[in-house]
């Protein structure tokens, strides 16, 4: 700016563009060299912020000899454009489209690529700019050029130039790559459309036409040629435009008529439940002509098939760009699928697909020889290539179509290709297992994938399709393949000691899902797979018993290990949230074993669950099962149990089946698949029962200070275990459960569990209350549960010695250990148990707050004692009697007094900075809690199932949320703010509780009335949206109220809303006034996403209904500070337009708000680009 | 044991016992342990077992409440480490003396003088600024294994 890049008017001064591009290129060069770079940078910024400085930057562009220079000008160019395009002259706006494209042409042999494609990305950024405004002939005008360029007429060069801004522009049209432009997404969606429908194809013909034209000369040559570049751009332009994600014409159609256009490919996305990356091909019937009847995938073969005779030529390898290009096409054509291929039972699709694979074959086969020449140092790509398109045909095919797809050209099917594709895949891994991210571990992914994409489509059709004989037995093959595999890289680990827990934590989680794709391809062969891994148990259990106290086991420890995991992923699934059925292809495979104790499945199960018996043996148990291998067993057990174990779908023979009568009718079973009633409700399913809650204490008692063990333990058996009612009406009754209860209050070493494995066993404690008979008995249980330990508390908290003794840590233990038990029962509230829970509560109220006071200085039991409080508050609001609703309100509120007392204006010091953020961040945790404490009282307002109403005790909700909050806010500083989960936290309290209730805040002081809305204010400013999106609403309600209270003539916000001077003079404005001019100042200034404009419209227009003089006043402010007439004018009748057009009544109705929205969307984008210029 | 540290101990509470054993599993994030003999305050635990099919073992990283000092420590989860009883009293500040002593009114009456100013910047200003004004401050002593530190500092509000 203060060099000045204005453009004179009549011929441009010499001098002056002259004098701007030495001092761009001055900047350029600084920066490379690292000196002084701020002031270079802000030299570059006042070129792209100075208006019109189009010409210095053409300029620049055609005479600057400094690549960076010329770099920096097509961005400037982009920049200023992109900003006022609003008011730039139509001509004004071809011309700088025709001038970067001319530019590329004509520089298109020049070194610096990187300046051709910045050039060629600003003219597609601009073309897209203004795509919905030029006519189909101002369009036509810049493709002629486009398509001269791309045919080759000018050169290859220049050919070249042409594909890569047609590249450029794709991938600017599609949403994902596309680059913002301030507009809303409809546009982008618009622009989108429009190119797919009217230019897409062209796109496709010139370049496939281009790439058809080189390819002989490529083929006849002995080097590399320079058509080479230019082939594989075209083939790199081909695949993106295949990649492109075709929305048909139904899409365009409902765009049309308005209906929601992001929904289709929503729903794309939910269908696939894959983890591929595979992207189906949708192109639809108008394709067909180019893609598949005019040979173009004949030639796209032959062609690479000649490329491969070539890569012993100079310049032509395996890996070379060509080459990749065209491979990755060939994998992409395997995906195509949709209505491209007419409505001939797939016949056209088949031909297609076996035309692919002949051509792929050739690249993966004979595996052994395959991966002996990689293992020799052939480059791995086409064999991953390969592997990738088989993926592809797998996820467009069914499995028998995938399988018989070969046999037309080899005696064996796909499957068997792929099963021995695989084994050596796995025999690599077996040989090289120290080395990781080899070829054998991506293409064995890939692999999987294939297998998962097969075996998931045989499961969801549903119907007991099987994969074809030879199919079967080439999975089974392979399957012992895998474990064997895995056997031997687990014992070869064994030793080998794990300190990086992350990456242990990590490996985790994608080995659960190797072991799922394992799983399905076993399934798929169960015949032979269940005995194969009984047989491989039982060897190796045999072996631990030969070998018990002499040699040292921890090989078969880890085998063992391993076999418990793979054989719970084959015989069961994880349930997810729901309960498990029987995996259908086991349930399928065996309808006629008549005799139970043989059908394989059992025997299997049987002998782990034997085996986990086993631990209850002292002796045994320190033999063979170390922490981990029980923890495998624990987790075995979890995860059989939720399928097998007293399966809901059993027939109504149950007692405490009150659920599932006539169960076995509905869904259709026969007594005859005996396997799921082995198990099921009768002596054999609570003996079974009964062992695994005798191996679950055992675990807990037995195995001190293992925390893995007993979050298995306590989190997935336990837990899993009560979320079944028919299993918790039998635990009930069983001693084993008792005695885990009686040994949870009573043994010491129970004591000594983690914290969080005390809550979740106290909560499952507290649940299994739900089995009892009768409401009485329930509630009896909970008491029986709870009394010892409210009775400690009671006792601990009246001690005299208390102060002396509270901050032992023998005593701080056993309190943070009661309070989480406690914790976890309150967490445990259901309607038949409330009565209980409640009172267990209202027992401890007092010492609650005595402990408040007592451990004032130790965080970790404030905090304990807040969650407790507030969890037993969310689970027992809504059932309160008015005045045990009383009662609990007025708990709450001596417990934030007290809180408060202790923690307002106590500044905490240490040496240690990692202390201090320690301190800080334990004081954001406890005011999270007490927001959400006050949050669910609020819920009281809502849901009430008291008989009579809470006001009759003189409560009144709204009322002691507004007292908590006044109590809590003082302690939320700024600097707590930015904790996310606090922030919004109170930021959703608040914005519910100005939307419920607004008219509270005109009774509010002023001191606590500034105070909320001071965060308010920050929160208008925060960086996440939601938070100013609550804000918004939150303001929207504050203005609302105020101006339909004012409208019946009562006082609304009253005094704060009012403006005033005070005794000196000063002037103070109205809360109102002061949120309209912050609000303006956000919507027209600052930065934010485009999804908050709307709720910005619903706050924008109460304020200015309130405060019209205060709008009036802003807006001349604006006006005023305008020195462009043409813009001065611009604004003036923006504001107008603003509040009157669209017919905007002064009334908050529904119609109304969306008018006024529509405004504020074509009001931002009228004046936000010249407003925010420099 | 020096004599000194004794001579403290027995002023404090008399036959209280300066540590306390505790499971290492159940120590947590937060807590206190010992480590190398000094009091020290969580901040990290976690758990890792000695070779795959060994007993889990606790990893701690702590810091010294009193100097800020970072120490670490590995115990098997189920032994039991010492964890410092540390106590926390609030006095009323009525003098800071010249060679920077303060003198604090007990909750019986008496006056306790031989603690330091802290040597922290921030709380030293805050301290004596907030007395040269005429404040009410209550400052927190923390202390733990024989040895005392002003730990915080409250104003109650101003002197009537």
């Amino acid at each position: 700016m203060r060099q000045g890049y204005y453009q004179s008017t009549g011929a441009a001064d010499m001098a002056q563009l002259q004098a701007t591009m030495q001092a761009i290129e001055l900047a350029c060069n600084s920066i490379q060299m690292h000196i002084n770079p701020a002031a270079a940078e802000a030299t570059l910024l006042s070129l792209s912020q100075s208006p019109r400085p189009y010409q210095a930057c053409q300029f620049i562009l055609e005479n600057s000899q400094l690549p960076n220079a010329r770099f920096q000008a097509a961005g400037a160019i982009r920049d200023a454009a992109i900003r006022e395009w609003g008011f730039l002259e139509p001509n004004d706006r071809r011309g700088l489209i025709s001038f970067c494209l001319c530019f590329i042409m004509k520089n298109a042999n020049s070194p610096e690529g990187y300046v051709l494609v910045k050039v060629a990305s600003v003219a597609a950024q601009l073309l897209k700019r203004g795509w919905l405004d030029f006519t189909p002939a101002e369009k036509e005008a810049f493709f002629h050029e486009v398509e001269q360029a791309v045919q080759g007429s000018h050169g290859l060069d220049v050919q070249y130039a042409g594909i890569n801004f047609l590249e450029s522009l794709v991938s600017e049209f599609s949403p994902s790559t596309s680059t913002a432009m301030g507009l809303p997404r409809e546009f982008h969606e618009q622009c989108r459309i429009s190119l797919e429908q009217d230019y897409m194809k062209a796109f496709y013909c010139w370049v496939q036409h281009a790439a058809f034209n080189v390819s002989d000369g490529i083929i006849g040559a002995n080097s590399e040629i320079p058509e080479v570049k230019v082939c594989s751009a075209a083939l790199r332009l081909m695949l993106q435009i295949l990649n492109w994600d075709f929305r048909g014409k139904n899409t365009i159609e409902n765009s049309i008529r308005g209906m929601d256009i992001f929904y289709d490919g929503m729903k794309q996305e939910n269908d696939s439940l894959r983890r591929s990356e595979c992207i189906l091909v949708q192109p639809g019937p108008a394709w067909r002509d180019v893609l598949i009847s005019s040979g173009h995938v004949g030639w796209l073969l032959n062609f690479y098939t000649a490329l491969r005779q070539k890569f012993s030529c100079e310049g032509y390898w395996l890996d070379c760009p060509l080459a990749v290009s065209a491979r990755k096409l060939i994998v992409q054509f395997c995906s195509l699928t949709g209505t491209i291929f007419p409505s001939d039972s797939g016949n056209m699709q088949r031909q297609h697909l076996l035309q692919m694979l002949a051509g792929i074959v050739q690249w993966i086969e004979p595996p052994d020889a395959v991966s002996k020449a990689i293992k020799s140092g052939k480059s791995e790509s086409e064999l991953l290539d390969g592997c990738r398109a088989l993926m592809s045909v797998a996820t467009v095919t069914t499995p028998l179509v995938f399988d018989e797809l070969l046999k037309s050209l080899r005696p064996y099917g796909t499957i068997a290709l792929l099963a021995a594709l695989m084994c050596e895949v796995i025999k690599d891994l077996m040989e090289n297992r120290t080395e990781e991210e080899t070829w054998s571990w991506v293409a064995r992914d890939i692999l999987l994938d294939t297998w998962t994409t097969l075996l998931m489509q045989l499961d969801a059709s549903g119907h007991n399709h099987s994969l074809p004989p030879e199919g079967i037995s080439a999975a089974a093959n392979l399957f012992a393949l895998i474990v064997e595999s895995e056997l031997r890289a687990a014992s070869a680990s064994a030793f080998s000691d794990e300190d990086e827990y992350d990456y242990l934590q990590a490996s985790i989680a994608a080995m659960d899902e190797r072991l799922s794709s394992y799983a399905l391809i076993a399934r798929a062969a169960v015949g032979a797979t269940i005995p194969l891994l009984e047989k491989l148990f039982s060897e190796r259990v045999m072996r631990l018993h030969q070998g018990s106290g002499t040699s040292d086991q921890t090989e078969t420890l880890e085998e063992l290990y391993s076999l418990l995991l793979i054989t719970g992923h084959v015989l069961a699934d994880e349930g997810q949230g729901e309960t498990p059925l029987v995996p259908k292809e086991i349930e399928s495979h065996y309808t006629d074993v008549t005799e139970v104790v043989k059908h394989p499945v059992i025997v299997l199960s049987s002998s782990i669950i034997r085996f986990a018996g086993e631990s209850l043996d002292p002796q045994l148990r320190r033999y063979f099962f170390s922490p981990r291998l029980m923890e495998a067993v624990v987790w075995f057990l979890a995860r059989w149990s939720s399928t097998y174990l007293m399966p809901p779908g059993e027939s109504g023979e149950s007692k405490g089946g009150y659920e599932n009568y006539n169960n076995t009718q509905l869904l259709g079973r026969q007594p005859a698949t005996s396997l799921v009633s082995v198990f099921g409700e009768n002596d054999e399913g609570k003996a079974m029962l009964d062992v695994i809650i005798h191996i679950s204490l055992s675990t807990l008692v037995s195995f001190p200070g293992e925390k893995d063990l007993q979050a298995l333990t306590c989190c997935q058996l336990l837990h899993g275990l009560v979320k079944r009612r028919n299993i918790i009406c039998h635990l009930v009754t069983l001693d084993s459960w008792r005695d885990l209860a009686t040994a949870f209050t009573n043994e010491r070493v129970l004591f000594s569990l983690n914290a969080a494995h005390q809550r979740s066993l106290a909560q499952t404690l507290a649940v299994s209350a739900s089995g009892m008979k009768t409401s009485e008995a329930s509630n009896q249980y909970i008491k029986s549960l709870t009394s010892h330990m409210t009775s400690s508390l009671v006792e601990l908290s009246s001690r005299s010695d208390l102060k002396a003794i509270a901050q032992q840590p023998d005593m701080i233990l056993l309190v943070s250990c009661l309070l989480e038990r406690l914790r976890g029962v309150a967490r445990a509230s259901e309607p038949r148990t409330q009565k209980a829970i409640y009172e267990m509560g209202f027992f401890v109220m007092n010492p609650v707050l005595i402990f408040l006071q007592a451990y004032k200085d130790e965080s970790v039991v404030v905090y304990l004692l807040l969650k407790f409080v507030t969890d037993w508050v969310d689970g027992q609001i809504i059932y309160l009697e008015a005045q045990e609703t009383a009662a609990v309100v007025d708990f709450s509120m001596r417990l934030l007094q007290l809180y408060s007392s202790n923690n307002i204006g106590k500044i905490s010091v240490s040496l240690s900075n990692s202390l201090l953020s320690e301190a800080d961040a334990e004081k954001y945790k406890d005011l999270r809690a007490l927001l959400q404490l006050l949050s669910n009282l609020c819920s009281k307002d809502l849901v009430d199932f008291a008989s009579e109403p809470i006001e009759t005790y003189g409560t009144n909700i709204s009322q002691v949320v507004y007292t908590g909050l006044h109590i809590v806010t003082p302690l939320i500083t700024m600097d707590l703010l930015k904790y996310p989960k606090l922030c919004h936290t109170y930021f959703s309290l608040l914005s519910h509780m100005l939307e419920v209730y607004p008219e509270i805040i005109a009774q509010l002081n002023a001191e606590a009335c500034s105070h909320i809305l001071g965060t308010l204010d920050f929160g208008l400013h925060h960086q996440d949206v939601e938070v100013v999106d609550l804000c918004l609403r939150a303001l929207r309600a504050l203005a609302s109220h105020h101006y339909k209270d004012r409208g019946d003539g009562k006082v609304g916000l009253g005094s704060h809303a009012t403006s005033y001077k005070d005794p000196d003079g000063k002037f103070h404005e109205g809360i109102l006034g002061r949120f309209l001019r912050s609000l303006l100042q956000l919507l027209l200034f600052e930065d934010y996403s485009t999804d908050l404009v709307s709720s910005g419209a619903d706050a924008l227009l109460p304020l200015i209904l309130c405060e019209q003089s205060v709008y009036q006043n802003l807006a001349n402010e604006l006006i005023e500070r305008q020195v462009n007439q043409t813009f001065r004018s611009r604004l003036t009748n923006a504001f107008q337009s603003l509040i009157t057009s669209n017919n905007l009544s002064s009334t908050l109705d529904r119609m109304n708000y969306q008018r006024f929205r529509k405004n504020l969307h074509s009001f931002l984008i009228e004046v936000r680009g010249f407003l925010r210029t420099v | 044991m020096s004599d000194e540290e004794h001579h403290f101990e027995s002023k404090a509470d008399a036959g209280a016992s300066k540590t306390f054993p505790q499971q290492a599993g159940t120590i947590r994030k937060n807590g206190y342990i010992v480590i190398k003999g000094r009091p020290c305050k969580v901040v990290e635990v976690s758990t890792s077992k000695t070779g795959k099919h060994g007993h889990a073992k606790c990893h701690f990283v702590a810091i010294d409440i009193f100097n800020g000092k970072k120490l670490e420590d590995i115990v098997p989860s189920s032994h039991n480490c010492d964890v410092p009883h540390v106590n926390r009293t609030d006095y009323q500040l009525i003098d800071i003396s010249e060679d920077g002593f303060v003198s604090l009114l007990t909750e019986n009456g008496n006056t306790k003088d031989d603690l330091k100013l802290p040597t922290d910047e921030s709380l030293l200003t805050q301290i004596k600024s907030g007395f040269e004004e005429g404040k009410d401050l209550v400052v927190s002593v923390m202390s733990a294994m024989g040895e005392e530190q002003i730990c915080a500092l409250k104003d109650i509000g101003p002197k009537n």
